[in-house]
């Protein structure tokens, strides 16, 4: 990668370490507010309830206890959320701030106590006597289908809280002349985000100024304010939302949670700074959990394996709330589920149901699913014809002569290399040395697999995504440049950094543009009073729509400091000009060469002489950019993954793991390099060990990290990374974003993995997680009766 | 409804070579004290149940989780936080390392991961890539998949044995 860029694609290490290595990062609760009042919520220990009386005398009477404050006072204090966007099959839901007359799942907030400490505010939040009248829980995407089902939401007519079809070309046609219809399943489970920082904020409302200072980490500072105001009745210039050090978030950081805004309306009606800190059991039990699909396809295909038509149905388990529209990640998983292949007769059917668990959202890589359906899809038509199964990846994948290529969703894929990173991983790989490894393997007893997983992972949704998807909102994403007087660079925007390390990349764009050093430029981000209003961070939009948009922004910048710099040097125009690092050079015969200016010189003369600036050119140096990225850009990968399976124990070891990944061109390859990292270990710790449980009576089973297992360095292996860049056409110096597709990637490879190592047993895996117990499960309901008994 | 627990006592607390008089409720757990009482935020409380590791901190040079000690239990008993370890312009050599390696990304946990490296390396000067993840284990990370983590500690290791400058 060159394009002849000086800063962008530098290993620049990352801004942010320095402080956060020593224990001087600032996250919200190392924020001092002296005199804060602290909250502990009442939970629902039921997954279904009627909330009948709530006795809170014996609380309020507690040391330190203020006030105990219930879903009707909130009431009166804030508005409800009602969603009701224009999209076909989509039930509006109204939530209240916190539940009045019912609770709908096992840690839903029922109560706030407010005391002068948490310990205080715990030991009361205990005495606070709920009761309340059990109802019938619905804990599967079955039982809230079934004709007498419970209602989860009694608004609704149904738990059926959205349903969408589509049908393009004639998949019915499709399957009629088909070689064969394969038929393949896939179950998701219910996974958390578990950043190591839990929820919380700390508002502090100014009572003389009628204005809310709401700290808090989030991803989204702007629309958070947008949606603090609404809900607190107060305009967006009485709202500021700051979003310190953020540990982790991983998606969990979008929505306002009912919580927060309790604790900011609970803030301005004291006239006191009140703050949260959620513990780990409310994080895992009620913060937002993501991921629990249902998926079937049914493919028609020829001889050779060629996909002729696809038909997908997609159940998702949303829980008891719906804090995003509930077709928002589901569809989007149907949208771009034909992804790497050349397909063009496709169906979906998406269903999605209200449950009584914690409600679901988006977790990096909403559309995580998606590969391991897609590819879980191809390996089984290997299986069912007896085809190689990288052979049927070759004759469906597309190719270069195939771009653009419009999906039969109407997506279009361009400047993407699906066919390039599958036959990089499988050269580097050996897949035929492998082969010849296993067969050996299994004649000695022992289960070894291979994996291929080929992702097309959607990175930036701009706006005319979700016009034509019928989602409400934007896409685009704001900044500004602001030249000093001294020379150094000011920037901002609209994204927040939940720990991916933005300050040098974005810098780096910045410093592209403008023509400096990124050591020179600051990148200001996480206060709505500062950063322009912007759209934030989520999925992988960072890089494409943040960085596109400051380098824009730069470009802008520069312009003007070369206009003057030409008028400085009596030059007619800023032609044979350019600036690198801070120092203007003119095109003299053939080289660049210094002229003794300096980006110091050119500020100081905007600023502080501006009655010799050239005719029409303003004083100062300050600039703002919007930008509206295409309707959605994509960066693609193969993942290649051995394995051995232990029958006795069913243990999985990961024997190799490597990824070709071409996300374009790439700001930093120190900060990219982690994401690809991160993301796969995402997607394994997923596939191998995380679940939430609920039981038949919605009980959540898995509310501490001991029962809720995140991978540690012993179940995760090393990951090589080959790389390949192709910069997409459309965007500002041929950004793609990344940092999800490790997760698709990753789950969908490992299942295919542990597929091919157990296909002599006649096993397949349909259903994650690929825990021990339930890969024994699997090997004992394969096995013939005689060895049953022998094993019993 | 007041407990024993609740009432303040009056601890003398030595961290990080400084003693400091606190006052605070026999219950009141070691790292909330050290954050709240004594204002030493780079301990992080991850899941007050002792298993994210976040809030590795040494007592008597040995690491400890903050979130399973009460801070009462600490008379008499020398404390040494992240606040101890380098300054951000004067690193030490793990976590320059952990910086060159970018072994950290939202930095939550990376306080009680150096705290435990700092002293797994003054004992174990010359680890395997094994040793390191085994050690690792006792501290969650949800960003990083642990990978550069090993190599910074392999290299600050190696650093520290003045085999790589």
């Amino acid at each position: 990668m060159s394009d002849g860029f000086t800063e962008i694609g530098r290993a620049l290490p990352r801004k942010e370490d320095r402080r956060l290595v020593t224990g001087r990062g600032r996250y919200l609760d190392d924020l001092a507010s002296p005199g804060a009042l602290h909250v502990s919520f009442v939970r629902s220990p039921h997954a279904h309830a009627r909330i009948l009386e709530i006795d809170s005398a014996e609380a309020a009477e507690m040391p330190g206890v203020v006030g105990v404050f219930t879903g009707r006072d909130l009431d009166h204090m804030t508005t409800r959320l009602r969603l009701a966007p224009p999209i076909e099959g989509l039930q509006p839901t109204e939530l209240t701030t916190l539940p009045i007359n019912k609770v709908r799942f096992h840690g839903d907030p029922v109560a706030c106590v407010v005391a002068t400490d948490r310990y205080l505010a715990e030991d009361a939040a205990e005495c606070v006597t709920v009761e309340y009248e059990q109802l019938r829980a619905v804990t599967s995407i079955a039982e809230a289908f079934a004709p007498d089902a419970a209602l989860v939401d009694d608004s609704l007519s149904s738990n059926l809280v959205s349903h969408q079809t589509l049908s393009v070309g004639d998949p019915a046609a499709r399957r009629a002349e088909a070689h064969r219809v394969v038929e393949a399943r896939f179950a998701l489970h219910r996974h958390t985000h578990v950043p190591l920082e839990t929820r919380g904020c700390l508002a502090d409302w100014d009572d003389g100024r009628a204005h809310l200072n709401m700290h808090i980490g989030n991803q989204v500072p702007h629309p958070l304010r947008s949606q603090l105001a609404s809900r607190l009745g107060l305009s967006e210039s009485q709202v500021t939302v700051m979003s310190p050090d953020v540990g982790g978030a991983f998606g969990q950081k979008i929505a306002l949670y009912r919580e927060e805004l309790t604790v900011a309306a609970l803030s301005r009606h004291l006239c006191r700074p009140v703050r949260w800190r959620e513990d780990r059991m409310e994080n895992l039990m009620s913060a937002a959990h993501a991921r629990e699909y249902e998926c079937r396809t049914r493919t028609s295909v020829s001889e050779t394996g060629r996909i002729l038509g696809l038909e997908l149905e997609i159940d998702e388990d949303f829980g008891g709330y719906c804090f995003y529209p509930a077709n928002y990640m589901a569809r989007v998983i149907a949208l771009i589920m034909t992804g790497p292949y050349r397909i063009q007769d496709y169906a979906y059917e998406v269903r999605v149901a209200l449950t009584n668990k914690c409600g679901a959202g988006p977790m990096r890589a909403p559309m995580a699913i998606t590969s391991w359906v897609m590819e879980g899809t191809i390996d089984a038509i290997a299986r069912d014809l007896e085809l190689d199964p990288v052979e049927v990846r070759r004759v469906n994948a597309l190719g270069p002569e195939d771009l653009p290529y419009k999906m039969p969703t109407g997506e279009i894929l361009e400047d993407v290399t699906p066919r390039e990173t599958l036959e990089m991983a499988v050269a580097a790989i050996d897949v035929a040395a492998f082969r010849e490894r296993q067969t050996q393997a299994r004649s000695e007893g022992r289960y070894l697999g291979l994996g291929l997983c080929t992702v097309i992972e959607s990175t930036t949704y701009g706006s005319e995504f979700y016009k034509s998807a019928g989602i409400p909102g934007s896409g685009h994403e704001s900044a500004w440049v602001r030249i000093e007087p001294s020379g150094v660079v000011n920037a901002s925007v609209g994204l927040m950094g939940t720990g991916q390390g933005y300050e040098s990349p974005l810098s780096q764009a910045v410093a592209e543009g403008l023509g400096v050093r990124s050591e020179d430029v600051t990148v200001h981000m996480g206060n709505t009073d500062i950063a322009p209003y912007g759209m934030g961070s989520r999925g992988g939009r960072g890089a494409t729509a943040g960085g596109g948009t400051l380098y824009l922004c730069a470009l802008k910048a520069r312009e003007r400091v070369l206009a003057i710099a030409a008028s400085m040097l009596d030059l007619n125009d800023a032609g044979g000009l350019r600036m690198r690092a801070g120092q203007i050079e003119r095109m003299i015969g053939d080289d660049w060469q210094k002229v003794g200016l300096a980006l110091t010189d050119v500020a100081r003369r905007a600023y502080l002489d501006p009655l010799v600036l050239p005719e029409g050119i303003p004083p100062g140096l300050d600039f703002s950019q919007s930008y509206d990225p295409p309707a959605m850009t994509y960066s693609n990968s193969t993942h290649a993954c051995e394995v051995e399976v232990d029958l006795q124990t069913g243990a999985i070891s990961i024997d190799r793991y490597l990824v070709a990944e071409d996300s374009g061109t790439i700001l930093n390859p120190i900060v990219v390099s982690g994401q690809q990292q991160g993301a796969i270990a995402m997607g394994l710790s997923g596939a191998l060990l995380e679940q939430v449980v609920y039981d038949s009576s919605g009980q959540n089973l898995s509310a501490t990290l001991a029962d809720y297992l995140v991978a540690s360095p012993n179940e995760l292996p090393e990951f090589e990374i080959l790389h390949h860049h192709t910069p997409n056409r459309r965007t500002p110096a041929g950004i793609k974003g990344m940092a999800e597709g490790g997760v698709m990637g990753a789950i969908g490879v490992i299942a295919n993995a542990v597929s091919d190592a157990l296909a002599p047993r006649g096993v397949t895996i349909k259903r994650l997680p690929l825990t021990p117990q339930s890969i024994r499960a699997l090997l004992r309901e394969a096995a013939p009766s005689s060895m049953k008994r022998t094993q019993s | 409804m007041s407990a024993p627990t609740q009432d303040p006592l009056t601890l003398s607390l030595s961290v990080n070579g400084e003693t400091h008089e606190v006052r605070v409720p026999a219950r009141k757990l070691l790292s909330d004290v050290l954050r709240d009482d004594i204002g030493l935020t780079g301990t992080h409380v991850g899941c007050e149940h002792g298993v994210c590791g976040a809030c590795t901190i040494l007592i008597d040079g040995r690491p400890a989780r903050a979130c399973l000690t009460f801070a009462v239990q600490m008379e008499g008993h020398e404390v040494t936080t992240i606040e101890a370890v380098g300054r951000p312009d004067t690193l030490s050599a793990l976590q320059q390392a952990l910086h060159e390696e970018h072994g950290l990304q939202c930095g939550f946990c990376t306080p009680g991961i150096v705290v435990t490296f700092e002293h797994y390396l003054r004992e174990n000067t010359n680890p395997t890539a094994e040793d390191v993840r085994d050690v690792l284990s006792g501290n969650l990370c949800r960003c990083t998949g642990y990978q550069n983590i090993v190599v910074a500690v392999l290299k600050a290791a190696a650093r520290m044995r003045g085999e790589l400058a």
